[in-house]
């Protein structure tokens, strides 16, 4: 099993200049992406915005999913949670968007410990049950609690300031683009420092055989809460710009449809690649939002029958059709860079 | 007193709606340790077919049987092709397949039967009240639970005391070992795997009077059959009766006594019962 | 407020650029669920709107009427806003139309006063959503429209004690607070009012709760689907019709839901602003043109008139003002129309852009071997209470 992107420094090593080149591309390419959208989507902004939400709520998912083996359909109870948060703040208190985007996502933080801390302890499908039951349980909180999120009518009335003070949110959606497009980096940036560091390199191990993991002294436990914690903290965040961005909040946020649709995004692009969030989302919101106008009705079989087939013929996921292209490359380019 | 009954009764007959549809999933998830997120639409099946028969007048019984053949055809076919696969690939593969074979069961279904909601048609004496002495009740509901009981009475019979449910109880246990002393395995997945379908089949035909069929059955009530399964304990029969009847008279219980908050209260009575036995009420032997 | 017009300007500049080969066309973005548990809203508004295209032409004074469906799933507000951006900024419609749930409607409402574009929502039933932008015209109605006049109706029959059970969300509390409102204030008592979890499969402790508080009357709000099938067929076979305590209900007993629920509807009295069996014009062509094209099972509900008469107001807004028009001309247009409906006729109120109609009280019989809704009374011209209770 190749993991060729959590080994730059190999490849590195392997191939000099061209292998660099190659990864230092890799790394880019997606950003350049973005920008040239920003520039061109025109009417479509909007699903653009989506689609980075989406991703960097894939992301907090490939953390806990991916890497920390947490098995959960219960992701979205934090992508609602700091929607609300941030929603309910900027309606009642104030409508700055920094100030929404840091409550929404420490709110979120704080629930995924509470909630960990109960129930980590457990495995396989119990935890899976686990993490739908609170799901459906803050679900039903959200449409009890009206007066504060609006219930079945959802959180309307959320109109936010400028960001930082200086950009309007546009009818165009650009502001609410670009501002998406930073918060995603900024969540990048750290993912990717938190995945490379000791700390997920244990991940993986406890992934794989916890009970090893804790006969050498790891403390699984606590890595496991706080990974879940820092995965829900993302996922807050993303709610969170879905909140400001669209200006609404609806109980779908909590809904276990939105849990199992970040999990088909994460799997179709190939988990324990950060990127695979990345391709995963793109394709799905991209996907969705084409074969629906083609068809509203059979939609659901096109992006079934993707998934199925992913699934048997593509077992990393998409992203391990990049790497596929990556190796071709380099072998055309670098020679003794390629396996 | 007689309210006491009625409660035991309602709960009892929705505990058995859920133990019909959910067995199946628990002998698929035991045995062959795959996550089905697609059982509902075997489930769905098997209703839409005795939909069509007695909407032509079919007998009521003989449609919900061609209703468990067609579902066990299809996950006959289904396991064969797509489920046998997936049985070394991990957890997280087989969600995701199963939830894109209940997409594509969704949008097949929508193609032929359109988005409105059938029914299946009951006899006559099943639709009428019954008069219980200290009531009047519905037939209908009395029939589920005898159907329900029934079939625990004939699964328990064949899974404990018959020779292939001897090879089946071995090969949930402990695989390797089953396969070793010369069991087929992949024969005994593939006929479990048709007969826990038939059974959601079953379920689905003969719950359709409690949860309505339509083409987005299967992920509708998806949580309700999982949590049957899982608070039971995979692979465990007599588990998955035991916590369809658990839950089954807790929710009615706190739909009669604290009636806004009723899915809070069988979802946190959910998440306690799995907090005391996180393998379920009856865990199974090896858990490894 | 500068910004405001400023960009409003841009956009105005923006929508300036040559829009594409059909100056004349003019485009309509229905918006509404396709897929998921709530297909069917978005099949009824579509057959109807190809019913009436078929009946009317393409075309509404020389210019081409193109609809353009939009998938939103269910309730996901920022998906529709999604898709009501993309439709007004890239397809360029006119009109929005559709909109099954309060919360895709809701979603919209600053993107429509922003970018001018008349918006017809084709169900969401919500009292207050007209109000949050003036570019919404409803022709379907609001369930406070509905339910206000059933409770007098129902004070004035003679039950006394009336037990309500709706689904807890927006709509059932609308519902259940007019007409708890207006049954007391004509003199009725309230025995019990509860709320069940939309989430909820089997509804019988609720309806056994009912049958045990013996009350003269229930009255219920369900969203036609598993939850109205459920509590009627407890209604029935629970004995509480049998023992004479009838159902009052609102939109559960549609025609197009009836066969799903089975004789156990038989008797329930529903208060509804449309009559599957009137016999009108548009009716009768509403109906033949549907079964004509979509088979002889094809049953119009209330979804399908709202879509019909939608756009019929579209129509006769854009033959009467051409297809570049201003967006308030267009409202304007609408404001105090009368409309020759298959429910009868319907006027959009003036100053709230709501729809005013009769509603009327029918019930479930078995007509020539089918099951259908009798009208036995109706209220004429009713206004939405809501909004007159809660002046702005």
């Amino acid at each position: 099993m190749t993991d060729r992107a959590a080994a730059p420094g190999l490849a590195a090593v392997r191939a000099p200049a061209a292998g660099r080149w190659l990864a230092w591309a890799g790394h880019v390419t997606p950003w350049v992406i973005a920008i040239i959208v920003f520039f061109t989507a025109g009417g479509y902004l909007s699903l653009g915005t989506n689609a980075l939400i989406m991703i960097l709520f894939a992301m907090s998912l490939d953390l806990a999913l991916g890497y920390a083996g947490i098995v959960t359909l219960g992701q979205a109870a934090f992508f609602g949670i700091g929607a609300y948060a941030a929603g309910i703040l900027a309606v009642n208190v104030t409508a700055d968007p920094t100030a929404g985007l840091v409550f929404g996502t420490v709110v979120a933080a704080l629930f995924g410990l509470f909630t960990g801390a109960l129930i980590l302890h457990t495995r396989g499908v119990t935890l899976l049950m686990m993490t739908l039951a609170i799901l459906t349980l803050l679900f039903e909180v959200a449409n009890q609690a009206g007066s504060l999120t609006g219930g079945d009518d959802g959180l309307h009335g959320i109109r936010m300031d400028r960001v930082l003070g200086l950009f309007r949110f546009d009818l165009w959606g650009k502001t609410a683009y670009l501002y998406t497009l930073v918060v995603l980096f900024g969540w990048f940036l750290v993912a990717w420092r938190v995945v490379r560091s000791p700390f997920g390199r244990s991940l993986d191990g406890i992934r794989q055989n916890p009970k090893r993991m804790r006969a050498i002294g790891t403390p699984v436990w606590w890595r496991l809460l706080a990974v879940y914690s820092l995965s829900a903290a993302m996922a807050g965040t993303a709610g969170a710009l879905s909140a400001q961005t669209t200006q609404f909040v609806g109980l779908n946020t909590l809904g276990v449809f939105l849990s199992g649709i970040v999990a088909v995004m994460l799997v179709l692009g190939g988990t324990r690649r950060i990127y695979g969030a990345f391709v995963g989302a793109v394709i799905y919101v991209v996907v969705q939002d084409y074969a629906s106008k083609i068809n509203p009705y059979y939609w659901m079989f096109i992006v079934g029958a993707m998934l199925i087939a992913v699934v048997l013929f593509l077992e990393s996921g998409l992203m391990s059709l990049v790497d596929a292209a990556r190796q071709r490359i380099e072998r055309a380019l670098g020679g003794p860079g390629a396996r | 007193m007689s309210f006491g009954l009625t409660i035991l009764l309602d709960g009892l007959a929705f505990g058995m709606i859920l133990f019909l549809i959910s067995v199946g999933l628990t002998i698929t998830m035991g045995l062959m340790r795959v996550v089905n997120l697609a059982h509902g639409a075997f489930a769905m099946v098997g209703g839409y077919v005795a939909a069509v028969l007695t909407a032509d007048g079919v007998n009521y019984f003989l449609a919900v049987l061609a209703g468990m053949i067609a579902a066990g055809i299809a996950g006959g076919v289904c396991e064969v092709t797509l489920y046998r696969p997936l049985y070394r690939k991990g957890e997280l593969a087989q969600v995701l397949l199963t939830i894109g074979l209940a997409f594509v069961a969704i949008a097949a279904l929508t193609l032929v039967f359109g988005t409105n909601y059938k029914t299946v048609a009951l006899p006559d004496y099943l639709e009428s009240p019954v008069d219980l002495g200290f009531r009047v009740y519905p037939a209908y509901r009395l029939f589920l639970i005898a159907v329900g009981l029934a079939l625990a009475a004939v699964l328990w019979v064949v899974i404990d005391g018959s020779l292939f449910g001897a090879r089946l109880r071995a090969a949930v246990d402990n695989r390797k070992m089953a396969i070793s002393v010369g069991i087929d395995v992949n024969w005994l997945f593939t006929i479990t795997f048709v007969g826990g379908s038939a059974l959601a089949g079953l379920g689905g035909a003969i719950g359709a009077g409690m949860l309505p069929l339509e083409a987005f059955y299967p992920l509708r009530y998806l949580v309700l059959f999982l949590v049957v399964v899982i608070v039971g304990g995979e692979g465990s029969f007599k588990g998955s009766f035991l916590a369809a009847l658990a839950l089954g008279i807790i929710d009615t219980l706190g739909k009669y006594f604290l009636p806004e908050f009723a899915a809070f209260v069988l979802y946190s009575v959910v998440i306690l019962l799995l907090l005391w036995r996180p393998h379920g009420l009856v865990p199974p032997k090896a858990v490894a | 407020m500068m910004k405001r017009i400023v960009s409003a300007l841009a956009f105005a500049a923006m929508l300036a650029l040559p829009a594409g080969a059909m100056a004349d066309s003019v485009k309509v973005g229905l918006i509404a669920p396709f897929s998921g548990g709530f297909a069917i809203w978005g099949q009824q508004f579509q057959q109807s709107i190809e019913a009436f295209q078929k009946v009317n032409g393409t075309s509404a004074g020389g210019n081409e009427i193109e609809v353009i469906y939009r998938d939103a799933g269910g309730p996901d507000p920022a998906k529709s806003k999604q898709l009501a951006e993309e439709l007004i900024l890239r397809d360029k419609v006119k009109f929005l139309a559709g909109f099954a749930f309060t919360p895709n409607a809701m979603a919209v409402a600053d993107l429509i006063t922003e970018a001018n574009v008349p918006t017809v929502i084709m169900n969401a039933a919500t009292a207050v959503i007209v109000r949050k932008s003036p570019m919404y015209v409803r022709d379907s109605m609001t369930l406070p429209q509905q339910t206000g006049p059933l409770g007098k109706w129902v004070a004035e029959h003679g039950y006394k004690k009336v037990y309500t059970l709706v689904s807890d969300y927006g709509p059932g509390h609308d519902a259940e607070e007019q007409f708890v409102k207006t049954y007391t204030a004509n003199g009725g008592t309230i025995v019990d009012s509860v709320r069940a979890p939309l989430s909820t499969t089997d509804y019988a402790p609720y309806v056994e709760n009912m049958l045990q508080a013996k009350p003269d009357a229930i009255f219920i709000f369900m969203p036609a689907g598993p939850p109205s099938i459920a509590v009627m067929q407890e209604w029935d076979k629970r004995g509480l019709k049998a023992a004479g305590i009838p159902l009052f209900g609102t939109g559960e007993t549609q025609e197009v839901f009836l066969p799903a629920i089975g004789e156990a509807a038989l008797g329930a009295i529903t208060a509804q602003h449309y009559d599957v069996q009137a016999d009108n014009e548009q009716n009768n062509l509403l109906k033949k043109t549907l079964t004509d094209m979509f088979g002889k099972d094809t049953v119009p509900d209330i979804a399908s008139v709202a879509a019909w008469d939608g756009m019929r107001l579209i129509y006769d807004a854009v033959a009467k003002l051409g297809p570049d028009a201003d967006g308030k001309a267009y409202i304007d247009f609408m404001k105090g129309r009368t409309v020759d409906s298959p429910r009868g006729k319907f006027m959009i109120d003036p100053e709230t852009r709501d729809v005013v109609q009769d509603i009327y009280i029918r019930k479930v019989v078995m007509k020539d071997g089918k099951m259908v809704n009798e009208t036995f009374d109706t209220i004429p011209m009713v206004k939405d209470p809501w909004k007159a209770e809660h002046p702005e």
